[in-house]
């Protein structure tokens, strides 16, 4: 069982990696690729449907590493504890940029929240960096030093990547109605960027992956108890197809057509 | 204050901030699904139209649930990793359910239900809300199971100085478990029924337009209240047998008798008012008619919030010094070397944010009441897709 727990909690990193990464990414990116408003609001939307389904991955990760390796829980991330308060309160201002941006009329409003969702992913993406560096280190007491940021830097960038590909594939060939008052002339024609989007979410999940491979007996030698494996398995696992059903059915519902406008 | 302390409150604070949101979010959900339902089977616009607004309000309500509960989860294991080593192995497997089964499928159903609207056929989209429902009864169940777990730690030996986990099934029955659990649930329907009859005292007193939109809301409100707090002060009661069994001397000391006396005491007078005062008043709508209680209604809304966070202060600082009951105090549960500056820092970065997000958040509940269902944002038409508002760099 402890095989068996490991492989999921290597997926569900490199997949909040390949999925989340391209949200955070976004996010850093919103004010270059989206000059104006109207841009910015695109983007956003571009990525809204998803974001809910994509950072669960990281709750349910942090769950799993409780339950199944409870030691190592403790141990890395009191290990971390500067780098992991850092990250939360990035992740809790991303996710407050998003929700809040469009509840509020005013341009001064949306400018603050758009100031707050860039800011957060970008902390985001550099303390995820100084956590995986900070792991593969051995849990460094100055996490946050030249090779930590570097490393902050790299995944930065690839999420950054991930998030371009992200936007071109889905804003793109839609026949729809644009908008000519914003700028927007009416497009049509093929959808593109699919490939490249696979691409770059398997650059974007590679660090996770070095990660893990780097881990793996460390981690395995820390399992919880096989009881506690198998009671874990008993409850989660029948529920497997249902989570991945709704994923997908996310994907399928939400990956064309128009810009639902909530967010 | 020493490190304990210190860590001690920062959970204190998350927790109770987290609890103010989530309470109103496993009430409104069951009224929003049931709103839904109303909507599909009559195709009636005044149900989609309560769908919407009452839906809206959950949503704003929801994200700070989401914010906070993040703070909870890796809080175990920032400043309580003792806890983790002596404890994890029983004590983080409901705790990983939670997130891995419930909360996974309830954000994911929400994400599907706030953006499918207009997208998914309706059937499919109602099915999302009921989902959004049962997976956060599902969280609450699987969070009580942990803490009822801190409180009798059932299901459990020690061995070789860490706690092995020897009866899966008794996690699930834990006896501080069972009553708690719809204790927790009446506590949420009570609280989302005065957040109802609250917001729509507030247009029939300022004689907005939506008079019948609020009648009807009032009406849903009342039922709810009056249900939610027979079921919390029901099972209110029913937790003394177990808790003079298992946590003799609980509501002792000042800070847990406190706050048992004044969450029963709002407990029991909210229930009384329903029961006697609001109930009875539906007929022929004279609650509605009678403008001169609309200030009262308006001004009990934070009532059952004030009376939840005292029923976890309760519950909570009447375990100590154990955080493990009988097993393992709070300062040895402490993460070993934690310094004053790092829970100091991570304190303030978290109340100050978190704290004005929370209002923040209430500002814009506030907001959306004010304005009425006649603008609510979810729910409405789509953005048409375009390409990409710049030219594409290169990388």
């Amino acid at each position: 069982m402890d095989i068996f727990w490991f492989v999921t909690f290597a997926v569900l990193l490199a997949g909040y990696f390949a999925l989340e990464g391209f949200d955070i990414g976004l996010g850093v990116l919103l004010p270059f690729l989206g000059r104006s408003r109207e841009g910015r609001d695109r983007l956003v939307a571009a990525m809204a449907p998803f974001v809910l389904a994509n950072e669960v991955w990281l709750v349910a990760l942090a769950g799993l590493l409780f339950g199944a390796f409870p030691v190592l829980e403790g141990r890395v991330l009191s290990g971390l504890y500067p780098v992991v308060v850092a990250l939360l309160l990035s992740w809790i201002l991303r996710d407050a940029g998003l929700w809040f941006r469009r509840r509020a009329d005013g341009a001064a409003w949306r400018t603050l929240w758009d100031a707050v969702l860039w800011a957060g992913s970008a902390g985001l993406a550099v303390t995820w960096g100084v956590v995986l560096a900070g792991v593969a280190r051995g849990l460094p007491p100055a996490p946050f030093d030249l090779p930590g940021l570097a490393a902050g830097v790299v995944v930065l960038a690839l999420f950054a990547f991930h998030g371009r590909a992200f936007a071109a594939w889905r804003l793109s060939g839609e026949p729809t109605a644009g908008d000519p008052a914003a700028g927007h002339p009416t497009t049509g024609g093929p959808r593109r960027g699919g490939r490249a989007l696979l691409a770059s979410g398997l650059v974007a999940a590679l660090p996770a992956v070095v990660a893990m491979a780097a881990l793996a007996s460390e981690m395995l030698g820390n399992a919880a108890p096989d009881r506690t494996l198998t009671f874990l398995g008993v409850i989660v696992v029948p529920f497997a197809p249902v989570l991945v059903g709704a994923q997908v059915w996310v994907w399928r519902a939400f990956g064309r057509g128009a810009l639902p406008s909530f967010f | 204050m020493d490190v304990v302390g210190l860590a001690r409150a920062q959970f204190a604070v998350t927790g109770s901030l987290h609890f103010l949101f989530v309470v109103l979010t496993l009430g409104l959900a069951p009224l929003v699904a049931i709103m839904n339902t109303r909507h599909v089977l009559s195709g009636n616009p005044l149900h989609e139209r309560m769908t919407r607004f009452w839906g809206q309000i959950y949503v704003i309500n929801y994200a700070l649930g989401v914010f906070t509960g993040l703070v909870m989860e890796f809080q175990f294991g920032l400043s309580w990793s003792r806890l983790s080593h002596y404890a994890g192995d029983v004590f983080g497997a409901p705790l990983a359910m939670e997130t891995m089964i419930a909360f996974f499928l309830e954000s994911t159903f929400l994400g599907l239900w706030i953006f499918g609207w207009h997208r998914l056929p309706r059937g499919l989209h109602l099915a999302c809300i009921w989902l959004v429902t049962v997976t956060a009864y599902a969280s609450a169940l699987f969070v009580l199971v942990a803490n009822a777990f801190l409180q009798h730690p059932a299901g459990a030996v020690e061995r070789g100085g860490r706690l092995a986990l020897t009866d899966p099934g008794a996690l699930f029955t834990n006896p501080t478990l069972v009553i708690a659990l719809p204790h927790v649930i009446g506590a949420g329907l009570t609280t989302a029924g005065f957040t109802v009859i609250g917001a729509s005292a507030y247009h029939l007193f300022r004689r907005t337009a939506e008079r019948e939109f609020f009648v009807r809301s009032l009406r849903v409100g009342v039922v709810t209240a009056f249900v939610g707090t027979l079921v919390v002060v029901g099972f209110g009661y029913a937790q003394f047998e177990p808790v003079k069994t298992y946590q003799p001397g609980k509501f002792g000391g000042a800070v847990p008798g406190t706050a048992l006396d004044a969450m029963m005491g709002i407990g029991q007078t909210l229930q009384l008012i329903a029961m006697f005062g609001l109930l009875p008043l539906l007929f022929r709508d004279l609650l509605a008619r009678w403008r001169w209680l609309h200030p009262v209604l308006m001004l009990m809304t934070p009532l059952p919030f004030v009376a939840a966070v005292c029923g976890w202060l309760a519950r909570e600082v009447g375990r100590q010094p154990w955080l493990v009951y009988g097993k393992l105090t709070v300062a040895d549960a402490l993460t070993p070397g934690l310094t004053r500056t790092d829970v100091t820092t991570s304190f303030a970065g978290f109340v100050t944010v978190l704290g004005l997000l929370a209002l923040v958040d209430y500002a814009l509940i506030a907001r959306a009441v004010r304005r009425g269902p006649s603008r609510v944002a979810l729910g409405a038409a789509d953005d048409p897709a375009a390409p990409l508002p710049v030219p594409a760099p290169t990388f």
